[in-house]
């Protein structure tokens, strides 16, 4: 990489907005360059509950949300297929919920578009069976679960089809700014620990929660994200089928969400200081745990995987006050050449992943209209690579791709079943030492055994695909198991206690990982 | 429990678990001539671990003579409640004599208390071991002589390069070499697939000529610990014979088959000596009467049955193999017979802490037992007569960080027999 690259544009965050902006600017016909200072979406977009929004959640409090989030979702399955599994939604009326909510979250639904049928509680359970039996009322969605990961990737690998340079581990250190014009950033790689200096004639500011602190280093005041913290507990297995919603004012621990091999109990909602590494309270999970119970009966002897927390970047509002949930949900566009004079420099933060590719609409066409270009936006009618087959995703298909290929590759992980030519080949498209990438790109390890049986085989094998040395395999090992374990130990009880267990006679009483050579 | 259990015969002593712990204390009371009736939910860790017997690794720097460092733990370790060095060593003695004229043959264990040797682990690190199978003696790393490490394609969970340059960075020089292609056929293996096709003269013929060509000044040569399931020291040996030189097994992760080497080993012996083992039946409920349990009601193939004997063995394992439980509002039990557990956070209090290789409040949790191995309350006050604890059950260890749990196992699993024996007298 030469030390300094000159671009059209800047796009800073790799999260779900920084890679739609991304691929917009890319589409558009700009050279573009993402920079983001980790992984791609190991941020918030990593960290969500996997929910495509269908808009009823908001339909009632917030209907230009609601609005937006139907359109959408219409969109992303259209061309993000291959990221979407079409589970459908159910809205809830629990004995804790009042029913005649479910009035108003009709009438809300009918203004703002968001499809939706009232069902008899024997036809929602006997479409979801281990639902709550005394609910109230139910009522069907479009609500659908994505994978952020595999979404943001493909986000990426579509704007690099265009030419864009996609940057992972490249954190800004500084933003360039020349008299009221800012003017490029200087990025940190984080592998090589030598600086990359961009040119670029836009800066687009995509980093959600961390949006404030890039606005700093502009030389820009007052952009005052607000981080709101909410955990999720990932339950072994899919407890539903469908997502579930509480049909009730949108509040805590009111969602269940079906993605991938799992079902996804969130969340909660606490202000913040720092948005990195929220901490996880046990009075959290304890309510967590008693909101699923309230949803699907029997939750809490069900097998909790693991927890983590994200941080929803809420713009400030002046009169905002109490809970972050009463901030607005909507996102936020800050033209800094209206708003501080400063131009070339743009900010879009707010909003949910839902409506990502319409925030990445919308800071582009303000970049556009910057730079007196008329080009327009087409995101929503070009598909993404993967999901050219329009297709959405079905659970069975890692199943189906193993019965192909039964008689001649291994399974590295059985949990997600990955064979090991899927494997290497993704470590030698990613080039990274990092098993964490592996696991964002592939899922490896995220089952039930937590990276028990196959992260020492997937160390074995990036041993030799990335010819690394021994120290370097032994610092993925040990990294992989001190990453996971910060998911694991605050929810560590049941079988999956039990699972942790054997994964520690199998680390360190039988490997002895403990004890390598660093 | 509503229903009654069906009456099983009534036993000297019932055993609770299959695991090394329960399986030496029943072949040991068989020897001494009591019938024995040994249930359990299923096989036991055997199949998990690597086969060695680990008695003290670490403590918490390396252990070299594990013998005299016993006396150096805490009188919270296990080890204080087992009556010392020496009947330690008795059970070590004891296990190493199983293996003569038992069904593998002339396989047996090497090693004592006196010194730990270093093999080299899955990922090559160098894991302290006192007592281990012959077949993995060679690998000792406290001698430096070069070796070849032999991996196979198919074997997922062994990775030789990997293995071997983390060998080598450990001052040992080693190589590694993979045989391609498939084992038994398929594409991927375990190691008793393995084992399987070691067994095959053919096989392995064909395994020696590719090895000779890779030998290259190297001393002894590894293999992952699959060199036979029947027959080990005939595979070992033949292999020896046929590459003239030394030649060791590392274990893999599981199937373990140098434990199901154990397992085989020591059911054996029981059986001969007129015990019986039944699997599928897992301990729910003691049918106590004051501080003596009558008997233990267990399910079996859609039924209750009431095992009755005079002495109890508990050794159904710690949190791993189901002995010990934690439930999502955190209270902890001991699941076969309701024992108290001891050293479980108060509640509201941490139960783990969030450095994965540190210590954690959970960790030593288990069933506390005074120098009769019988449990006891908070107090140290006896809560049964005639029950005894022995293994991962017990309270007061983390075995997979002291490398310790094997040795906790065999020598309390020898310990409650031998307490059997005496005050049955």
């Amino acid at each position: 990489m030469p030390a300094t690259l000159k671009t059209d544009v800047l796009v800073i965050g790799g999260g779900a907005t920084g890679a739609a902006v991304a691929w917009d600017c890319a589409l558009r016909g700009y050279e573009t360059v993402l920079a983001e200072r980790r992984d791609l979406a190991e941020g918030t977009s990593g960290r969500f509950h996997g929910l495509l929004h269908s808009g009823g959640r908001y339909a009632v409090k917030d209907p230009n949300a609601a609005v937006e989030c139907i359109e959408e979702n219409v969109i992303l399955r259209r061309i993000a297929a291959d990221c979407i599994e079409d589970t459908g939604g159910l809205f809830v009326t629990t004995p804790d919920d009042d029913a005649a909510y479910g009035d108003s979250f009709l009438e809300g639904c009918a203004k703002t578009g968001v499809p939706t049928e009232e069902i008899d509680t024997a036809e929602a359970l006997r479409r979801e069976p281990r639902l709550n039996p005394a609910i109230k009322r139910a009522f069907t969605v479009p609500d659908a679960s994505i994978d952020a990961w595999k979404t943001v990737w493909a986000l990426a690998h579509a704007a690099r089809g265009r030419g864009a340079t996609v940057l992972p581990y490249h954190g800004v250190v500084d933003v360039l700014r020349e008299g009221d014009a800012v003017v490029g950033a200087r990025l940190h790689d984080e592998h090589s620990g030598e600086q990359v200096t961009v040119e670029a004639r836009m800066v687009l500011n995509a980093s959600g929660a961390w949006a404030g602190q890039v606005a700093d280093m502009a030389g820009i005041e007052g952009v005052e994200i607000i981080p709101g913290k909410g955990i999720m507990i990932a339950m072994n297995h899919r407890l539903v089928n469908t997502v579930i919603n509480r049909c009730t004012m949108p509040a805590d621990g009111d969602i269940l969400v079906p993605i991938r091999t799992v079902s996804v109990i969130g969340t909660t909602d606490i202000r913040v200081k720092d948005p990195d590494e929220p901490e996880i309270t046990q009075d959290e999970v304890e309510q967590m745990l008693d909101d699923g119970e309230r949803l699907v009966p029997g939750f809490r002897q069900a097998r909790a995987m693991r927890v983590w927390a994200g941080v929803r970047p809420l713009f400030q509002d002046a009169k905002a006050t109490g809970s972050s949930r009463d901030v607005t949900r909507a996102h936020t566009l800050l033209d800094h050449h209206e708003r501080d004079g400063v131009t070339g420099f743009l900010t879009i933060t707010g909003g949910k992943l839902t409506t990502m590719r319409l925030m990445a609409r919308d800071i582009v066409d303000a970049m556009c209209a910057q730079l007196g270009d008329d080009r327009p936006c087409t995101t929503d009618k070009v598909v993404l690579p993967g999901s050219e087959d329009l297709e959405p995703y079905h659970i069975s298909e890692r199943l189906k791709a193993k019965e192909d290929h039964l008689l001649d590759d291994q399974l590295v992980c059985e949990c997600e079943m990955i064979p090991r030519a899927r494997l290497e080949a993704t470590m030698r498209e990613r080039d990274t030492t990092n098993l964490d990438d592996i696991r964002r790109s592939l899922r490896l390890g995220m089952g039930p055994c937590q990276g028990g049986f196959c992260i020492y085989r997937a160390t074995g094998i990036l041993h030799g695909v990335e010819q690394l040395d021994a120290p370097q395999a032994n610092g993925s090992l040990r990294n992989f198991l001190e990453e996971r374990w910060k998911g694991v130990w605050p929810i560590l009880y049941g079988d999956q206690l039990r699972q942790a267990r054997l994964d520690d006679w199998i680390f360190q009483g039988l490997l002895d990982v403990e004890h390598l050579p660093q | 429990m509503t229903s009654p259990g069906w009456a099983a015969p009534s036993y000297d002593v019932l055993v609770i678990g299959a695991g090394l712990a329960g399986l030496s204390a029943a072949a040991r009371l068989a020897e001494g001539g009591a019938k024995v009736m040994l249930i359990a939910k299923g096989v036991g860790a055997t199949h998990l671990g690597p086969g060695t017997i680990d008695v003290l690794g670490y403590a918490p720097d390396r252990v070299e003579r594990p013998g005299e460092a016993l006396a150096g733990l805490g009188g919270e370790h296990p080890y204080a409640r087992l009556g010392g060095a020496d009947a330690v060593a008795r059970s070590v003695d004891w296990f190493k004599r199983q293996f003569d004229g038992g069904p593998l043959g002339a396989y047996g264990y090497r090693g004592d208390l006196g010194e730990n040797v270093l093999l080299p682990t899955t990922v090559g690190a160098p894991k302290p071991s006192a007592v281990v199978p012959e077949t993995m003696a060679a690998g000792d790393l406290r001698d430096d002589a070069p070796m070849l490490v032999v991996g196979f394609y198919a074997l997922r969970d062994f990775h030789a390069a990997y293995l071997a340059d983390n060998v080598a960075r450990g001052g040992v020089p080693a190589r590694s070499l993979v045989i391609e292609g498939r084992v038994d056929g398929r594409p991927e293996a375990n190691s008793l697939g393995l084992a399987r096709a070691m067994e095959n003269a053919d096989s392995r013929a064909e395994i020696v000529r590719q090895v000779e060509r890779g030998l290259d000044g190297a001393a002894r040569v590894g293999f992952p610990a699959g060199l036979g399931a029947e027959d080990p020291h005939g595979v070992w040996t033949a292999l020896q014979e046929q590459l003239g030189r030394p030649v060791f097994e590392v274990p893999t992760l599981p199937p373990s088959v140098p434990g199901m080497r154990v397992f085989k080993t020591l059911r054996a012996r029981l059986r001969e000596r007129g015990g019986r083992i039944v699997l599928n039946s897992e301990a729910v409920l003691a049918v106590r009467d004051g501080i003596r349990v009558e008997a233990v009601r267990a399910t079996a193939a859609g039924r209750q049955v009431d095992y009755r004997a005079r002495w109890i063995v508990l050794a159904t394992g710690g949190v791993a193999s189901g002995g010990i439980a934690l439930d999502s509002h955190w209270r902890a039990r001991e699941t076969a017979l309701g024992l108290p557990v001891h050293g479980v956070p108060e509640p509201g209090g941490p139960r783990f802490g969030a450095d994965y290789f540190g210590e954690h409040p959970f960790s030593r949790a288990g069933v506390a037992v005074d120098d009769g191995l019988r449990p006891v309350d908070g107090e140290g006050v006896r809560l049964l007569e005639n029950v005894l604890v022995a293994g991962a059950t017990l309270a007061g260890a983390q075995p997979w960080k002291e490398k310790s749990g094997d040795g906790v196992s065999l020598a309390s699993g020898h310990r409650a027999a031998e307490l059997i024996m005496e005050e049955s007298r």
